[in-house]
C-alpha cells in the first residue's frame, strides 16, 4: 500500500522512449511559455500546467508508460532551469496525485468487487487523466484564489498602528497587505531592496500599489535593515519554495532579515501557498540544489565585474538563499496559520 | 454526573443544579449562565469549560431535533452568546466546538449507516461515504471518488473562494470521533493531505458538508445534509448518543488533573528542584503523585498578589474551604510537606535568583493556544523567561479542554487586568489619585519559551501541539467565535 | 543616632500624622497577633532576645530627644539585662511576635527625619531619615522580628533554613546589643541595631552612617599607653566592625570605605600628634563622604540625565536613592516623562518612590514583578540603583534581574546608577555567591490575621526564603552611570583601579 511500484498494476513492459509519444512537444518551452505570460502563476503550477499538456499532447497510454514519460519529464525540466526547487514543489505533487489516487482507487476498487483487478486501476486512471486534462486551468485558478485566501488570514496580523517590513516581489504578500489596505487597516510599511536608487522594475508594483492605496512605504535597502528594525512591528514575506523542515527558500536577503528580526525578538511571518511545500531537506543554505554562487572572487577590476555581473542576470532565474525554520515565527497558509513544524505532516502525507 | 457533584465551585454547583433541573426553562439556564459569567461567579478554563457542557448538554436535550443542522445551529447560537458573555475564558468555546465536533460525528455515522451504498464495506471509518458523490462521476466512480473524498480537510479552494478561511485549517485532518473524548492520534485513517485539493475533482467539494466552515454552515449548507441530515429517523437515537458524547467530555474534564498527574514519574526525579507558580491543583496533584516515589525539592513562587492566598494556604496544607477560583476535590487534602517534600516559599521576586539551581519548572496554564503559546497567571512570563535564560527546561500541564484553536492574532484582547486595590494594599489610598496601579491577572507566555506540555494525553512538544489541536476540532467550527473572527 | 539622621525636613506635617496613625494600628495588629501566637518559636532564649530588642528600641528615642546617647545606651542595656536575668529565672518564654509589620513598614519609613549637619544632603532610603515617631513604633515590630531567624540554632527544632542558602546563613542576626564587645562605641551599638532593623538602609546610607560613626569613635578615642595610635585604633575599628557585621552583612560599600579607613589610620604617622592625627582623620573622613557619596550623587544624577528624553517612559525597581536623585532632576529640568515602579514583596520599598516622584507631580505608574511584562512595553529605558556593582553583574535588590533580563527581551536599554564606591572587584556568577537571607518572618503578610503564613514555622518540611539581593548579569545591563563617567559593566574594574590609585 505504501510504495508500489507503478509497474505492479500493468502487465505491459515499458515502452523503450519515455518521450516518443510527444515528438513535437516541447516542455522546457511550454514552461517558460506558461511563466512569462501569465504573471500571477507561480512556478510549481506552472510545472504543474506544462506536465497536462504534456500529457494532452501524448496519446493515451497505460499507467507506467506515463508515469515514466513524466518522471522523464519532470527530470528534463528540473535540468532545464538553474534551481529546480520550486518547480519540483509543482512536479512531485503532481507525480503524488497520480500515484497514491491510483493506489487507492486499486485498493478500494479491489475489496468492493472481492478481486484484484488490474484493468480497474486502468479504469481508475483513463478517469484522471481525463480529469487532469479537463482541469488544467482550473488549477492555476485554484491556486490564485488560494492567494486570496491566505490574504483573508494573514491580513489579521496587520494591525492598526502596526509596521510591516518586507521585502522581495512576493505576489502573496501584497495580496495581504493589498487586502489589509483595503480593510481600511491603518498600517505602515518598510520595503528592504538591494539598492536605494529608485525602485527596481519587480518591486515596484508593490510598492506603487500600496501607494495607490494610501498607504505609507518606506524604501530601505536590506544594508538599513538592521538600523529599521526597531521600528518595525514584525516582517512579512513570501516564499519560492517551503521545505520539508518548515525552512523556505526565498529571495536572497530573506534569510538576513529572518535573523536580524529573530535578534531583536520581532515575529517574522511567511506567507505561502501550499502547494509550494517541497520535499527537500537541506542541512543549510549551501545544501540546497540552487545552482547558484553566492561568493564570486574575483581580481577583476570594478568594470569587468559589473558586466560579469549583468550577464549573471540575464542568465535567468533571482538569486535565492535559505531561511531556517528557528527563524519563522508562523507560516500562514490558505489553509491557515501555522508553525513551521506542521509542514513536515503535509508533505510526509503526500508521500506517506 | 453524580461523581462530579460536591466537588464544584459553589456557583458551579449551583449552576449544574439548576441546569439539571427538568422544571428550569432552558432558556433561563442559558440567561443565567450568561450573567454567572459576566459577573466571573464561574471563571477559570476548568468551571467554564463544564458549566458549558452541563448547558450545551441540557440545550441538546431540549431541543427538537428536526434536523442536525438546526441543532449544530442552535449550539452555534448558545455557544456565541456564552463567548460574548466572557470572550476570554477561551475554554467556553473549546467545549462548544467539542459539542459540536460530536453532533457532527453522530450525524455522520448516523448518515453513513443509511447511504453508504457500495461503500460500506470500507474499513477507515472516515465521516463520508464514497457512494454518493462518486456516482456522480461517470467515469471509474470508486477510485476518484475516494481519492477526493479522502480529504475532509480541503475547503473549498477554489470552489467556493467565499468560504472563510480557517486559521488551522492546515491540520484539518479529521479524527476519527469514535470517542469523544480526547484521544490519542493514534487512530490509522488513511493519510490525507490539503496539498491535494489542488488538484482534487472540482465537483467533489460541492458534495462535502465539512468543506462548508464556521457558523454558516448551518445557513448556507450544501444540499447533503439537507437531503442527508434532514430525513433523520432514528432522531431519538441520535440525540442520545450526542448526550453520551457530552458526557464524556464532563468524564474527561474531571480525569484530566489525574491523567495529567499520571505522568509525574516520566518528568520528576530524585533530589531534583521544581519551581512552580501559583497554586494550581493540575500541579499538586502531578508533584504530589510524584511525592510517593521520590524524594524532591519544590520551591513555590507566591504569585503575589492575585494568587498569593491561595498559595499560602497550598504550602501551610489548608486547604481553605470551597474558594471561587479553585476545584477542590475532596481527594485533595494532603499537602506535599506532608508527603515529605520539601517546599520553599519565596517572593515572587526571588525567582531569577534562585533559577540556577531548579532543574525544572512546572506551570499551570490558564488556556492554550493555536501557536503552541499560552495565556497563565500574571508572572509566568518571567518565569518561564528566567527559566530559558537558564536553559531550564519549561514544562506545562494542561488538559486538552484547555487547547485551544483560535490563533492569537490579539493577544491583547486575552488580557485582563484585576483589581488595583491588590497591588495598592490597605492603607495607602492616598496614593490612588496620584499613581496609576497596574495589576494584570494573565500574563501571555510565546511558545519558544515553553519545552514540554503534558496534557491527559502524555507530553508533547510545543512544535507538534498543533496536531493535537486539530484533533480534537473540526475545522469547520474554528472560527466559531465571530468576536475573534474578525479584529 | 545622630550619625544616620540625615537631612532635610520636607515632611508634611499631614503625613506625619497619618504615619503615626498608621503605626499605631500596626502596633495594634502585633499586639493581636501575638495573642494569637504564643511562644511560637520560643525557647526561653529567643524570647529573651525579644524582650530586650523592644527595650533597646525605645532607647533611640529616648537619646534622641535628650541627645546623651552614652549615658541612655548604658541605661538601655542594663534594663535588657536585669529582664534577661528576670525571665531566665522565671523560665518562661515571653509572648512572642512573630508577627512582623511588614505592610507598614515602608510607611514609617515614608518620614524624612531632621537630618544630622554632617550628613550627605539626602535620605538615602527614606528608611534612612525616619527617627521620631516613625522609627519608634516601627522599631518594637522589627525587632519582634528579629529573633525568628536564628530556628537553626535550636536543638530539637526543624532546621528551616534552605539548604541552597546555609553559607549565607551564618549566625542569626544580633538581635541586642547584649554580649556586644566592651570597647564597642556607644553610637556602634546603636547603629548596629538601627541597621538590624532596616533604620538605616540602602548600600550607600549604611556606609554613610557607618562613617560617621567612626568618626565619633575617633574623635572620643585616646591611644592607651605604649601603643600607636595606627595601630591601636584599627585594632578597635576591627571590633566595632565585628559588632556592625553580627548585626547585618555589611554592604560592599561599605567593606570598601572600611578599607579605605584603614589605609588611612595606618597611612598616621607615629610621631604625629594624637589630636592632630584625630581631626586629620575626622577631616578626611568627611571629605571621602562629600566626594564620593554627596557630589558623586550629583554628578551621576546630572549625567544620568542626558539619557532622559522628553517622552521616555522610564522604569525602575523597588527605590533606589540616586535613580530618585535623578528622576526628580529630570522633572526640575522640565523633562516631560512618565514613570513606572516595579515593586516587590515584602520590603515594597518601591512605593515610597512613587508616592514622593507623584507627590512631585510627576507622571507615575505603579505595579509589582507580576506586571513586568506587561509594563515593559511601554517602557523606553530602565534605571536601576545598585547594592554593589560587579564586572559580571549588577548586585542589586532581589528582582531586579528579572526586569533587567525583561528589558533585554524588550530591547529596552538598561541604565545603572551608581557610585564609584559601590564598584567592587568581587565576582559573581550566580546570586548564591554573595547574598544575604533576611528573616523569613518578614513575607508572613500583616493584616489579616487569619494569614496561613503565620504558622508556617510549625509545618515540617515548609521553607520559608527571603533572599535580599540578586545577581543581574552584565549581559543584560546596557550602561553603568558613575561619578567617574558612563562606562559599560565590563570597565567596572578599570575604575575601581584608577579610583583607588588616586
Amino acid at each position: 500500500m505504501l510504495t508500489p511500484p507503478p509497474e505492479e498494476n500493468t502487465a505491459i513492459p515499458p515502452s523503450s522512449d519515455p518521450n516518443n509519444g510527444s515528438p513535437s512537444f516541447n516542455l522546457v518551452s511550454t514552461y517558460k511559455n506558461i511563466l512569462s505570460t501569465d504573471l500571477l502563476i507561480t512556478k510549481p503550477i506552472a510545472a504543474i500546467e506544462s506536465l497536462i499538456s504534456l500529457l494532452s499532447a501524448s496519446p493515451p497510454s497505460t499507467i507506467s508508460e506515463t508515469l515514466s514519460l513524466l518522471e522523464s519529464a519532470t527530470s528534463e525540466l528540473k535540468d532545464s532551469v538553474p534551481n529546480s526547487i520550486a518547480l519540483s514543489a509543482g512536479t512531485d505533487l503532481f507525480q503524488r496525485y497520480l500515484i497514491s489516487t491510483l493506489q487507492q482507487g486499486s485498493a478500494q476498487s479491489a475489496k468492493s468487487k472481492g478481486k484484484r483487478s488490474s484493468s480497474g486501476g486502468d479504469g481508475d486512471f483513463r478517469a484522471i487523466r481525463a480529469h487532469l486534462l479537463a482541469n488544467g486551468r482550473l488549477f492555476a485558478q485554484r491556486a490564485n484564489e488560494s492567494r486570496g485566501q491566505i490574504a483573508k488570514v494573514a491580513r489579521k496580523f496587520v494591525r492598526d498602528g502596526c509596521t510591516v517590513l518586507t521585502c522581495g516581489r512576493s505576489r502573496v504578500v501584497a495580496a495581504v497587505l493589498g487586502a489589509a489596505a483595503e480593510d481600511g487597516a491603518k498600517f505602515r510599511v518598510v520595503y528592504a531592496q538591494d539598492s536605494n536608487d529608485g525602485l527596481s522594475k519587480n518591486s515596484a508594483d508593490i510598492v506603487t500599489e500600496l501607494w495607490r492605496k494610501d498607504i505609507p512605504v518606506a524604501t530601505i535597502t536590506f544594508a538599513a535593515l538592521a538600523a529599521s528594525l526597531p521600528y518595525v512591528t514584525f516582517a512579512l514575506v513570501g516564499a519560492e519554495s517551503v521545505v520539508e523542515n518548515g525552512g523556505i527558500v526565498s529571495g536572497m536577503g530573506t534569510n538576513q532579515m529572518g535573523l536580524l528580526a529573530k535578534s531583536v525578538g520581532k515575529p517574522f511571518y511567511v506567507v505561502a501557498e501550499s502547494h509550494k511545500f517541497v520535499r527537500v531537506h537541506p542541512l543549510s543554505g549551501d545544501d540546497l540544489p540552487l545552482g547558484q554562487k553566492v561568493l564570486d572572487f574575483s581580481t577583476q577590476s570594478r568594470e569587468e565585474e559589473k558586466e560579469h555581473e549583468e550577464g549573471k542576470r540575464k542568465a535567468g532565474d533571482e538569486v535565492v538563499d535559505f531561511t531556517p525554520p528557528n527563524l519563522i515565527t508562523a507560516i500562514v497558509t490558505e489553509s491557515g496559520v501555522q508553525t513551521p513544524s506542521a509542514v513536515s505532516e503535509e508533505l510526509i502525507k503526500i508521500w506517506f | 454526573m453524580p461523581s462530579s457533584a460536591g466537588v464544584l465551585t459553589p456557583a458551579l454547583t449551583t449552576f449544574s443544579r439548576s441546569v439539571r433541573n427538568r422544571g428550569t426553562p432552558i432558556e433561563s439556564s442559558i440567561e443565567n449562565l450568561i450573567s454567572l459569567l459576566k459577573r466571573r461567579q464561574i471563571r477559570d478554563s476548568k468551571p467554564c469549560a463544564m458549566a458549558t457542557a452541563y448547558l450545551l448538554r441540557r440545550v441538546v436535550e431540549t431541543f427538537k431535533i428536526a434536523d442536525v443542522s438546526g441543532l449544530i445551529e442552535r449550539v452555534q447560537q448558545v455557544g456565541e452568546r456564552l463567548l460574548a458573555a466572557q470572550p476570554r475564558e477561551l475554554a467556553i468555546g473549546n467545549i462548544v466546538r467539542r459539542v459540536l465536533g460530536v453532533i457532527r460525528e453522530e450525524a455522520e455515522e448516523d448518515r453513513d449507516g443509511e447511504t453508504s451504498g457500495y461503500s460500506d464495506a470500507d474499513t477507515d471509518s472516515r465521516p463520508h461515504s464514497a457512494g454518493e458523490n462518486g456516482s456522480r462521476l461517470p467515469e471509474a466512480p470508486g477510485a476518484v471518488s475516494r481519492a477526493l473524498l479522502s480529504s475532509p480537510l480541503r475547503r473549498g479552494a477554489s470552489d467556493q473562494p467565499s468560504l472563510e478561511p480557517h486559521e488551522d485549517g492546515a491540520f484539518q485532518r479529521l479524527p476519527v470521533l469514535t470517542a469523544h473524548a480526547s484521544y490519542a492520534s493514534t487512530n490509522t485513517g488513511p493519510v490525507v493531505t490539503s496539498m491535494f485539493s489542488l488538484l482534487s475533482h472540482p465537483r467533489s467539494n460541492v458534495a462535502l458538508p465539512t468543506a462548508t466552515p464556521g457558523s454558516q454552515s448551518a445557513e448556507s449548507h450544501p444540499p447533503l445534509s439537507n437531503t442527508a441530515l434532514a430525513n433523520l429517523t432514528a432522531a431519538k437515537d441520535l440525540r442520545a448518543e450526542i448526550v453520551e458524547g457530552i458526557q464524556e467530555i464532563l468524564e474527561e474534564l474531571n480525569q484530566a488533573d489525574d491523567q495529567i498527574a499520571g505522568y509525574c514519574l516520566e518528568h520528576i526525579h530524585s533530589n531534583e528542584v521544581i519551581l512552580t507558580h501559583t497554586s494550581s491543583i493540575t500541579v499538586q496533584k502531578f508533584l504530589l503523585k510524584a511525592a510517593a516515589k521520590r524524594k524532591f525539592t519544590v520551591i513555590h513562587a507566591e504569585t503575589f498578589p492575585n494568587h498569593h492566598e491561595s498559595t499560602h494556604a497550598t504550602v501551610i496544607g489548608k486547604a481553605k474551604g470551597e474558594s471561587d477560583d479553585e476545584l477542590r476535590p475532596e481527594s485533595f487534602q494532603k499537602s506535599l510537606t506532608a508527603a515529605g517534600i520539601t517546599v520553599i516559599l519565596i517572593p515572587d521576586s526571588a525567582v531569577f535568583a534562585l533559577m540556577s539551581r531548579v532543574n525544572k519548572v512546572i506551570l499551570d496554564t490558564h488556556i492554550v493556544l493555536a501557536n503552541g503559546g499560552l495565556v497563565a497567571a500574571a508572572g509566568a512570563k518571567v518565569v518561564a523567561k528566567a527559566a530559558s535564560m537558564h536553559r531550564t527546561p519549561v514544562i506545562v500541564l494542561s488538559g486538552v479542554y484547555k487547547l485551544s484553536p483560535v490563533y492569537p492574532f490579539d493577544i491583547d484582547s486575552l488580557m485582563e487586568n484585576g483589581d488595583p486595590a491588590g497591588v495598592i494594599g490597605y492603607g495607602d489610598g492616598d496614593m490612588v489619585n496620584k499613581v496609576e496601579f497596574e495589576n494584570p491577572l494573565f500574563d501571555h507566555i510565546p511558545p519558544e519559551l515553553v519545552d514540554l506540555y503534558i496534557t491527559n494525553l502524555g507530553g508533547h512538544a510545543p512544535t507538534y501541539l498543533y496536531r493535537i489541536i486539530a484533533d480534537h476540532y473540526r475545522a469547520e467550527d474554528t472560527e466559531l467565535d465571530k468576536l475573534n473572527a474578525y479584529q | 543616632m545622630a550619625p544616620s539622621e540625615s537631612a532635610q525636613d520636607d515632611t508634611m506635617p499631614s503625613e506625619k500624622d497619618r504615619l503615626d496613625k498608621k503605626v499605631t494600628n500596626g502596633e495594634q495588629k502585633v499586639a493581636s497577633m501575638a495573642e494569637h501566637i504564643p511562644g511560637t518559636n520560643g525557647t526561653g532564649e529567643a524570647a529573651k532576645g525579644s524582650e530586650q530588642g523592644q527595650k533597646l528600641a525605645d532607647v533611640p528615642k529616648e537619646k534622641e530627644l535628650s541627645g546623651k546617647e552614652k549615658k541612655e545606651l548604658a541605661k538601655a542595656q542594663k534594663i535588657a539585662k536585669r529582664a534577661a536575668e528576670k525571665q531566665k529565672q522565671q523560665g518562661q518564654p515571653a509572648v512572642d511576635l512573630v508577627a512582623g509589620n511588614k505592610g507598614e513598614l515602608p510607611k514609617d519609613s515614608g518620614k524624612k527625619g531632621p537630618l544630622g549637619p554632617a550628613t550627605p544632603a539626602k535620605t538615602q532610603h527614606k528608611k534612612t531619615g525616619s527617627t521620631s515617631a516613625g522609627a519608634q513604633s516601627s522599631l518594637p515590630h522589627r525587632q519582634a522580628l528579629s529573633h525568628a531567624a536564628p530556628a537553626a540554632a535550636e536543638p530539637g527544632k526543624e532546621n528551616k533554613n534552605v539548604a541552597l542558602f546555609d553559607h549565607l546563613y551564618g549566625h542569626p542576626r544580633r538581635t541586642t546589643v547584649a554580649g556586644a564587645g566592651k570597647d564597642v562605641h556607644p553610637a556602634v551599638l546603636a547603629l548596629g541595631i538601627q541597621m538590624r532593623n532596616y533604620i538605616v538602609c540602602g548600600s550607600s546610607a549604611r556606609c554613610v552612617a557607618m562613617l560617621l560613626v567612626f568618626k565619633r569613635v575617633i574623635e572620643s578615642y585616646t591611644t592607651p599607653p605604649r601603643n600607636s595610635l595606627p595601630r591601636h585604633l584599627t585594632i578597635l575599628l576591627s571590633s566595632q566592625i565585628d559588632y556592625l557585621v553580627s548585626c547585618r552583612p555589611i554592604s560592599i560599600s561599605m567593606g570598601n570605605a572600611i578599607r579605605w579607613l584603614k589605609v588611612e589610620i595606618s597611612n598616621v604617622d607615629v610621631s604625629t600628634p594624637e589630636s592632630q592625627a584625630k581631626s586629620d582623620l575626622c577631616d578626611l573622613i568627611d571629605t571621602y563622604v562629600r566626594e564620593k557619596v554627596t557630589v558623586a550623587d550629583q554628578v551621576i544624577a546630572n549625567k544620568a540625565n542626558d539619557k532622559i528624553e522628553d517622552g521616555d517612559v522610564i522604569m525602575t525597581f523597588a527605590k533606589s536613592s540616586i535613580v530618585q536623585q535623578t528622576l526628580v532632576e529630570a522633572f526640575r529640568r522640565g523633562k516631560r516623562f512618565r514613570v513606572i515602579v516595579v515593586d516587590s514583596r515584602p520590603l515594597l520599598e518601591g512605593k515610597n518612590l512613587a508616592r514622593a516622584l507623584a507627590d512631585l507631580g510627576l507622571e507615575v505608574q505603579y505595579s509589582l514583578t507580576h506586571g513586568i511584562s506587561h509594563v515593559i512595553r511601554d517602557t523606553t529605558k530602565v534605571f536601576l540603583g545598585a547594592h554593589a556593582m560587579m564586572s559580571t553583574g549588577l548586585y542589586s535588590r532581589v528582582g531586579t534581574a528579572l526586569v533587567a533580563m525583561s528589558a533585554k527581551e524588550a530591547n529596552v536599554p538598561v541604565i545603572v546608577c551608581c557610585e564609584s564606591v559601590k564598584l567592587t572587584e568581587r565576582v559573581a556568577l550566580d546570586s548564591f555567591v554573595h547574598n544575604e537571607v533576611a528573616p523569613a518572618e518578614e513575607l508572613i503578610i500583616q493584616g489579616k490575621p487569619s494569614s496561613p503564613l503565620s504558622k508556617w514555622v510549625d509545618v515540617p518540611n515548609l521553607q520559608l526564603l527571603n533572599l535580599m539581593y540578586d545577581l543581574t548579569p552584565a549581559e543584560y545591563i546596557n550602561m553603568v552611570v558613575t561619578e567617574y563617567g558612563i562606562i559599560p559593566p565590563s570597565s567596572v574594574p578599570v575604575i575601581i583601579r584608577l579610583s583607588t590609585n588616586t
